[in-house]
């Protein structure tokens, strides 16, 4: 193999790799969200523009960017938190309503961010500059997406299964009433929950940021890409998460590159119907574990 | 910034109020618009309806048209072409307004136009579109392919080298337009060595990337549209490729693409369009001043979008002051007369024949102001195309849309 | 019978009712301006959209996202028949009959790929999304003009345009547009008749049979119908009225562009539907007057908070009227005129002691058929887990038999085998000398099997008459005799007195009674029945051995159980599972001898015999 193709082969996979990071950060939030609780959030797009516009306020006021990013999770951590205790609270088993109450809900945080911020798209400029492998250059800022990916799925992972607060959602997502009869609250895990997935949204937003135009719209690009790789993915949070994210991403950015975009889009919504149709029950469905 | 926005179309509003108490023996004129004022689509609306109602005002304020003030009747549509439907028949049936101006996408002008034309309301297009619609009813006063993609092609020949790769949003806009771009290339004796259509929800484009980097063109022709798009300006230059290629474009800017972004990522992108807020004329001058005390003085850019919804109303209102009428047949025929408005970007002139518009443009490269620099322009620019496809004096009957001849 | 004619009279209110409006309407296109008409023309083609997802997802409990794109496969269906044949015909209206079959066949083959390929819940709702967002990304990108169906072309994003209104008129002469006010009286006279006909389909026995559906699937495909049959048919007929919608819709607005497959007109068709009312006909209607109607209002009066009144009224609906706004009024009505006539329902089982020998006599001809269940070599892995292992099994002809065993010794695992809810990793189930190993549980019920599982698995949302009738009628297809053997069944249970009475209301005893009287309604050979009496109180469970002794005079029974006092009570054939396999089989007196049973249950198992 001689140096041009390898080149061009590192390339083609960073490029992919990229595909599939982005999917899983914007659909990570929304995986918590639903396989913990069996709440569709129709508003985890505008979650990400929350996160992305907190960004943007915070490098506007001066402040670092990657702290930016850290207040963004932690501010729409706190909405998630508001938004669950006024709403969500009331929708737990009521999949059809969470689903119109949060649509509802993102059109108002949408018009919303209209009035504040205006209608017009705004942005951060993307950091790090580029890098040169062979004859390409990549951006130096997919690395940090690519990376960012594993250690939110790291981040989820050691949540669930090292801290008392994950066993415990655990464990109310799996039986309730024995959850309770042991003392854990429901109430309160649910809240947590959705804060924490709420968070993973504002996270990604963050990320996203620096990558595409901030704009009060921007929700809509993602939700149902987000959406497909979630159901994909199934009722395991980031074994189906992580799984969807690389058949569906893997195979959008190939297509891709091999004919055009538009037939990279089609084919990721192809390849979700089948692969439902042929796993009803989501990719993780048939695995005996949980996350 | 939005309380602003509310004092102000306030201030319209009692004024147009006292003025309609002063002119209480002459009913006024009702016309209407119809945009998108909420919705994804408000990116381009808000500025339109800004423009709309500032045309409104200042056409009053000069005592209104014979005499009369005008009623402005506008809706919201939503970004929803049904709405489109619903609002236009609206506007000419029970509001019985003498003429429609409105529509962004080229979809919701194709909504509102068979309801024009079984209701026979005038109706005005002002945007930018892929050009060749033909029917007596419309005037369509933005810039067309012809009139833009031909002198850019030329231009980056000149300046740039012969290699080009077209990116295009991929819907009808962006097809017709990369279809005059490889003409005008083919003609310029310049080599197309790729183009790619991105659908408009894309705003992933790591693939696009990659293909840019084995085709190595000289001169990427951007045709990129909407809010998702501009992520691609970013990642290009984010991944290193300006300096080994450039970019021009006929649709950057519209957006506020060089406000988005920032400066070293938008640096040395080449537009095109009649009218860009940075023109050294004293009427833009004159003009910005007025937009600037009417909606603040930090106003993120007045689009070309903006200029042209102004330039719509002036020429409908020059015309019905020629006609001495609002008759829609009467109208029509006095604009077919060759109505012309001396506009922010220079005089505008309408061709009868094809009811598209003479103009102006402009080349500009977007500076590390957010702004534009004007490198230049050519005056009195025809619509080419529909100049050669469209007779509407000679056969009035039409309701059609022309498409380029692909090989 | 009384329930019938119940639904009759409530059938007769409704259809006078839609006549009424209807009627209502079309006059009303004489006085009203010519906008109000075009008005109320989008509201009647809304409904009528909304009306399909009534029926799909209200009523047959299949959440489809994807109305939208069988409207819009309607409106462009409508568009390409009507521009390329109005020149030969000069009418649109077999444009629209097209339009409506194209639909119809997209929304079964869809349906068929779904249903049949067990896809569930909201797995339907994203697969129906993501068909909806194909057609969205493959017409926007139709733009060129090598994209064109005859003459028609099909435009791209932009949409397609010179759409002919609907028009009438003879072959070789001009067409005749509809006049605005003429499109609303066939409008509106097609959504009334649609409407009447859902109407109808609902309250007849097709109704019960998806009422069902929505209420238990499981149990509908384990009382022998074929359910992904049922919604096949339901899907399509929605896909059907969706797309006259869709067709309708074209050429009202002579228009149609991929905005109609977008996400916002998916989210559009759910929202009218469920501040409607997700099960109310009338409630389509009223929830697109509301949204639209709203929309337009706000849409007009110029202020920007029109997405910030749409959002607070689509939560204020959630949190007030869950519901939906029509269900939400007919019950505060109803609350008015009724004066508290309260169905007093006794939920406790004080009327189960009666004479011992109630069961008397089977009131169905169960058993005729006869045909013995056997299995050969059954083995069922899950992942690295044996839970059955090589066990050959077979069963008499008729008379009770007790699968028993320790917790994990593959009992239940086995059991489901035998009713078809897991295939076996390997070997036979034969019914009949007929392998039966790999077939649906509904081709299992019909060719004799009958199946309770564990949990009381009945339409708790119907009441008990209606759960049985559903059972009969899987089996005679006639809806009279399907009444009459729902009584006698009903009386044979001692039942009678709850007939009327919403089934979840019954004790935990008389549901799973009713569900044995639903298996016994399908005339099955053999009766699979999982721990039939777990949370039973001890009358109870005394009754139903009883009834289960009578059952195996006709029948054979098996019966997978936990309470070893109610296996002594029956004092039949005892088969014990330990760690997938048959361990001994023998009367339970004989099995009592064995030491190494009494090791299973007590030594290792741990396990109290109860």
């Amino acid at each position: 193999m001689d140096w041009s193709q390898f080149d061009w082969l590192i390339n083609l996979a960073l490029s992919m790799q990229l595909s599939i990071a982005v999917l899983v950060i914007v659909s990570i939030g929304l995986a918590v969200v639903f396989g913990m609780m069996g709440i569709i959030n129709l508003a985890h797009g505008e979650f990400l523009m929350l996160g992305a516009y907190a960004t943007l306020a915070c490098v506007r006021a001066g402040i670092n960017l990657w702290l930016s990013m850290g207040i963004a999770a932690f501010v729409v951590g706190i909405f998630g938190l508001v938004v669950e205790q006024l709403l969500i609270r009331h929708l737990y088993g009521r999949l059809a309503d969470s689903m119109l109450a949060t649509w509802g809900l993102s059109l108002i945080m949408a018009q919303v961010m209209v009035l504040i911020f205006g209608p017009s798209t705004q942005g951060i400029a993307t950091p790090l500059g580029s890098i040169n492998i062979g004859a390409y250059s990549v951006s130096g800022y997919s690395f940090v997406l690519i990376a960012a990916a594993v250690v939110l799925l790291a981040i989820v992972y050691w949540v669930f299964t090292r801290t008392p607060y994950g066993v415990m959602a655990r464990a109310a997502m799996q039986m309730p009433g024995m959850a309770a009869a042991v003392g854990i609250n429901p109430k309160l895990i649910n809240a947590g929950t959705f804060a924490f997935g709420a968070a993973l949204a504002g996270v990604g937003g963050a990320l996203l940021a620096p990558l595409v135009g901030v704009m009060p719209s921007m929700g809509q690009a993602y939700i149902a890409r987000a959406f497909m790789t979630v159901i994909v993915g199934g009722p395991g949070v980031i074994s189906g998460t992580a799984s969807s994210a690389v058949l569906l991403g893997g195979m959008e950015n190939v297509v891709s590159y091999l004919s055009t975009p538009f037939f990279g889009q089609g084919a990721l919504l192809v390849l979700a119907i089948v692969l439902l149709r042929v796993l009803p029950t989501g990719i993780s469905g048939r695995w005996q574990r949980q996350l | 910034m939005s309380r602003k926005f509310m004092k102000g179309a306030l201030a319209a509003l009692l004024m147009a109020a006292s003025l309609g108490a002063a002119a209480a023996d002459k009913k006024p004129i009702v016309v209407g618009s119809i945009l998108d004022e909420t919705g994804p689509l408000n990116i381009y609306g808000t500025a339109m309806v800004d423009a709309t109602k500032l045309a409104i005002k200042q056409i009053n304020e000069n005592g209104g048209v014979l005499g009369r003030q005008l009623k402005l009747v506008s809706y919201d549509a939503q970004s929803d072409n049904a709405k489109y439907t619903l609002y236009a028949n609206q506007l000419s049936l029970k509001d019985k307004a003498v003429v429609i101006m409105g529509g962004i996408t080229s979809a919701s002008r194709e909504a509102v136009r068979p309801v024009i034309n079984r209701n026979k309301t005038l109706y005005f297009y002002n945007e930018q579109y892929e050009g060749g619609v033909c029917d007596k009813n419309v005037f369509a006063t933005g810039i067309v392919p012809s009139q833009q993609v031909a002198p850019t092609v030329a231009w980056a020949m000149k300046n740039l080298g012969k290699k080009f790769y077209i990116l295009a949003a991929d819907y009808n806009y962006g097809h017709i337009s990369t279809d005059w771009v490889k003409k005008y290339v083919a003609q310029a004796a310049g080599q197309v060595v790729g183009s790619e259509f991105i659908p408009l929800d894309v705003a992933e484009f790591s693939s696009v990337i990659t293909k840019l980097q084995e085709a190595k063109p000289d001169v990427v022709f951007s045709l990129l549209v909407g809010g998702n798009h501009i992520a691609f300006y970013r990642q290009f230059v984010a991944s290193g490729l300006r300096d080994k290629m450039k970019i021009v474009s006929a649709t950057f800017g519209l957006g506020n693409e060089q406000v988005v972004l920032a400066p070293e990522e938008s640096k040395d992108i080449v537009a095109v369009y009649p009218y860009f807020q940075e023109i050294d004329t004293p009427a833009n001058k004159q003009f910005v001043a007025m937009w600037h005390k009417e909606f603040g003085k930090d106003y993120a850019y007045i689009t070309d979008s903006a200029v042209t919804v102004w330039n719509g109303w002036h020429l409908w209102a020059n015309a019905v002051g020629k006609a001495g009428s609002t008759g829609r047949e009467k109208v029509i025929k006095a604009l077919e007369s060759g109505i012309s408005f001396d506009g922010p970007s220079g005089t505008v002139t309408i061709d009868g024949p094809s009811h598209h518009v003479y103009q102006n443009t402009h080349f500009a490269r977007a500076n590390d102001k957010h702004g534009f620099t004007v490198l230049g322009g050519e005056k009195n620019v025809p619509p080419a195309f529909e100049k050669k496809m469209c007779d509407l004096i000679k056969k009035p009957n039409q309701h059609t849309q022309f498409l380029p001849e692909t090989k | 019978m009384m329930n019938k004619n119940k639904s009759r009279q409530r059938f007769a209110v409704e259809a006078m009712g839609t006549v009424a409006v209807t009627a209502a309407i079309a006059g009303l296109a004489a006085v009203i301006s010519e906008f109000q008409s075009i008005q109320i023309t989008s509201w009647a083609i809304y409904g009528l959209l909304a009306l399909s997802l009534v029926l799909v997802w209200g009523h047959a409990g299949i959440f489809s996202f994807g109305q939208g794109a069988f409207f819009g496969i309607g409106g462009y269906a409508y568009g390409v028949a009507a521009i390329n044949l109005i020149g030969a015909t000069s009418e649109t209206f077999s444009a629209v009959v097209i339009a409506v079959a194209v639909a119809a066949i997209a929304a079964a083959f869809l349906g068929y790929f779904m249903f049949y390929g067990k896809v569930g819940d909201v797995y339907v709702g994203i697969i129906t999304l993501a068909t909806t967002l194909v057609l969205f990304t493959f017409m926007s990108s139709t733009a060129g003009p090598q994209y064109h169906i005859g003459e028609a072309l099909l435009g791209g994003y932009n949409g397609m345009t010179g759409v002919p209104p609907l028009s009438y008129g003879t072959p070789g002469e001009e067409s005749n547009a509809f006049s605005p006010g003429a499109l609303l009286v066939f409008t509106a006279t097609l959504a009334g008749l649609v409407t009447l006909g859902i109407y109808g389909l609902l309250r007849g026995s097709f109704g019960r049979v998806l009422a069902g559906l929505r209420e238990n699937e499981l149990r509908t495909q384990l009382l022998g119908y074929d359910i992904r049959f049922r919604k096949l048919v339901v899907f399509a007929i929605g896909g059907a009225i969706a797309g006259l919608a869709g067709a309708l819709y074209a050429a009202w607005a002579m228009f149609i562009s991929p905005g109609v497959f977008g996400l916002q007109q998916a989210a559009l068709v759910v929202i009218w539907v469920l501040v409607g009312g997700r099960t109310s006909v009338a409630g389509a209607f009223v929830g697109v007057v509301l949204v639209d109607g709203l929309a337009s209002f706000l849409g007009g009066s110029g202020g920007n908070a029109t997405p910030i009144i749409l959002g607070a009224v689509l939560i204020g609906v959630v949190l007030l009227l869950p519901q939906g706004l029509v269900p939400a009024i007919q019950a505060g009505v109803g609350r008015l005129f009724k004066e508290t006539k309260e169905d007093k329902v006794t939920a406790a089982a004080e009327t189960v002691t009666e004479e011992s020998s109630r069961y008397a006599g089977l009131p169905v001809p169960a058993g005729r058929e006869g045909g013995v269940l056997e299995v050969v070599d059954l083995h069922k892995r899950f992942g690295g887990v044996t839970a059955v292992e090589k066990v050959t099994l077979s069963f008499t002809e008729k008379g009770v038999h007790c699968l028993i065993g320790p917790n994990g010794a593959g009992k239940s695992t086995f059991f489901n085998l035998l009713v078809g809810r897991y295939w076996p990793t390997a070997g036979t189930v034969m019914f009949a000398g007929k392998p039966i190993t790999r077939a649906e549980a509904h081709e299992r019920v019909r060719r004799g099997l009958g199946i309770k599982l564990q949990v009381a698995s009945i339409f708790t949302g119907l009441t008990t008459f209606e759960n049985v009738w559903l059972a009969a009628f899987g089996k005679l297809h006639d809806s009279a005799a399907a009444t009459g053997r729902a009584n006698k069944i009903l009386d044979w249970l001692g039942l009678t007195d709850r007939a009327r009475h919403q089934a979840g209301a019954l004790s935990h005893g008389q549901k799973q009674w009713l569900e044995m009287g639903m298996v016994l309604a399908s005339e099955p050979s053999v009766i699979l029945l999982d721990e039939p009496t777990a949370g039973m109180t001890r009358e109870e469970t005394l009754l139903t051995a009883e009834l289960i002794k009578e059952l195996g005079k006709s029948v054979n029974v098996i019966v997978v159980e936990h309470d070893m006092e109610f296996v002594r009570h029956l004092d039949v054939p005892v088969t014990v599972f330990h760690q997938g396999n048959v361990f001994a089989q023998g009367s339970l007196d004989e099995l009592r001898q064995d030491e190494r049973i009494l090791d299973i249950y007590l030594g290792r198992g741990g396990k109290a015999v109860a």
